[in-house]
């Protein structure tokens, strides 16, 4: 048996050489390859994670923001329906009031119409009455008129007629109808206390006298009666309508 | 090969050392090899080409292969493991080349290989252990163990270099012998099956590198350089 030292030597310095040359042209690059597609993978996957990460951060924000404005817009409607509930408050206070001021603008033009239709009523059967009242005078013979206003001057308190008039002052003695001499000589001779009397004639009186001073006018005719039925009337109504 | 299998025929001398068919045969295995991967990994890119991805496939597989062998990480052993079984099936299959005897038929070329493994257990049993680390290895689990386990160190490294020898120069030398006797085309089966053989040898000694290697590495661990790796 043949065993060749040499060349044993030979082959391992060849099969060291060859390792050498592996490692270096063989393992070593495709290793460092290997590596380098792991590290730009995980690389790679590290950006995809960090990217998923902002990703998840930027919903994360868009969700909040979608929150503040779904709150601001609860806000904004909540201000919006209370402004609305303002106004419409305001409006229907306004509307209330201006329906009460028309209703009582309504109103007082309804009782202004009313007294005015009243008073119109009454002018109305006032003059009526007058007409009816000079008819039937015309029909009343003179000596009963002179009667009536001799009757009507009797009648007056004596206290009351002084006091009409200062002594010196004139007295205005108003009658529905011009007074016969006869008369009026009477009337002087009735109210001898005082210094001058003018005689006239006022056919709204209807029957009776009216003695005017400077400082009162003494009334009984006619016309003060139904001047005072009148307001007797109108007082009623007031009474009645304040009940 | 009908010759010795002992026998090794001399090329050329330089100087008084004489350069055999082995040596030979080996320098081209090494040009193919080494220029080979020169080509192929000189534009590698992490979008890999058809070629490139078969390159990675292979190293990855021998890469999986110890990592699942010798339960450690498989930089530092990549290199060695690599050498061997890439240098030992293509010597193997260099029978089908008209001509070449494969390097591993004669036992200079497995000697050196054992060689290597020898060393290269010892360089990692230290590596790793520390010198006494190691060689408190040999009287593991008992000191009494310590013969027994000196003459396995050698006795392994032994049966690495027969076995590899045996086999592949069986092969080639039955190979010889029948297509001496019966002509053309009947040792076809047998090449076919000694290529078979080749590459499981090629294995087989890939594996026994590993398991003699982590054998000395133990729990101990892992130190800088193959961290650094």
């Amino acid at each position: 048996m043949h065993f060749d030292w040499s060349t044993l030597i030979l082959q391992t310095v060849n099969v060291l050489v060859l390792l050498w040359l592996l490692r270096r042209f063989l393992f070593r690059p495709i290793v460092g390859i290997i590596a380098e597609r792991k590290a730009a993978a995980e690389k790679l996957l590290a950006e995809a994670a960090a990217t998923c990460e902002q990703a998840k951060a930027q919903a994360d924000q868009a969700a909040q923001r979608d929150k503040a404005l779904a709150a601001d817009r609860e806000q904004i409607l909540a201000d919006a329906r209370a402004a609305a509930e303002t106004e419409r408050a305001a409006l229907l206070n306004g509307a209330t009031a201006e329906a009460a001021r028309a209703r009582d603008l309504a109103q007082a033009s309804l009782d202004q119409q009313r007294e005015q239709m009243r008073h119109e009523l009454e002018a109305g059967a006032r003059q009526l009455a007058v007409a009816i009242a000079s008819r039937l005078l015309e029909r009343v013979p003179a000596p009963a008129l002179n009667a009536a206003v001799l009757e009507s001057l009797n009648a007056l308190s004596p206290d009351h007629v002084q006091a009409l008039a200062a002594p010196g002052e004139a007295l205005e003695v108003v009658t529905s109808a011009p007074l016969d001499p006869a008369i009026q000589a009477m009337v002087r001779q009735r109210l001898s206390g005082l210094s001058a009397l003018h005689f006239s004639t006022d056919p709204s009186l209807i029957l009776g006298i009216e003695l005017r001073g400077t400082h009162a006018t003494l009334r009984n005719n006619w016309r003060a009666d139904l001047d005072r039925i009148a307001e007797e009337l109108s007082q009623d109504d007031k009474q009645l309508s304040v009940a | 090969m009908i010759g010795s299998p002992l026998t090794l025929n001399v090329v050329f001398h330089v100087g008084p050392v004489a350069i055999t068919t082995p040596v030979v045969a080996t320098w081209g295995i090494m040009l193919l090899l080494a220029g080979g991967s020169c080509l192929l990994t000189r534009r590698l890119s992490v979008h890999p080409s058809a070629r490139q991805a078969a390159l990675e496939v292979v190293v990855e597989a021998i890469e999986a292969q110890i990592r699942d062998t010798m339960r450690a990480e498989p930089r530092p052993y990549l290199p060695l493991i690599g050498t061997l079984f890439l240098f030992i099936f293509t010597a193997n299959w260099s029978s089908l080349v008209p001509g070449v005897e494969p390097p591993t038929a004669h036992i200079e070329t497995d000697a050196a290989l054992a060689l290597i493994v020898f060393v290269a257990v010892a360089y990692f049993g230290i590596r790793n252990r520390g010198l006494r680390g190691y060689v408190a290895t040999f009287a593991e689990p008992n000191i009494l163990m310590i013969p027994l386990n000196l003459v396995e160190t050698i006795t392994r490294t032994f049966s690495l270099v027969v076995r590899l020898f045996g086999n592949v120069m069986s092969g080639v030398f039955v190979v010889g012998i029948v297509l001496s006797l019966v002509g053309l085309l009947v040792p076809v089966p047998l090449m076919a099956l000694d290529l078979l053989t080749g590459a499981v040898q090629a294995y087989i000694f890939s594996i026994l590198a590993m398991v003699f290697i982590a054998g000395v590495l133990g729990d101990a661990p892992a130190t800088k350089s193959e961290r650094k790796e």
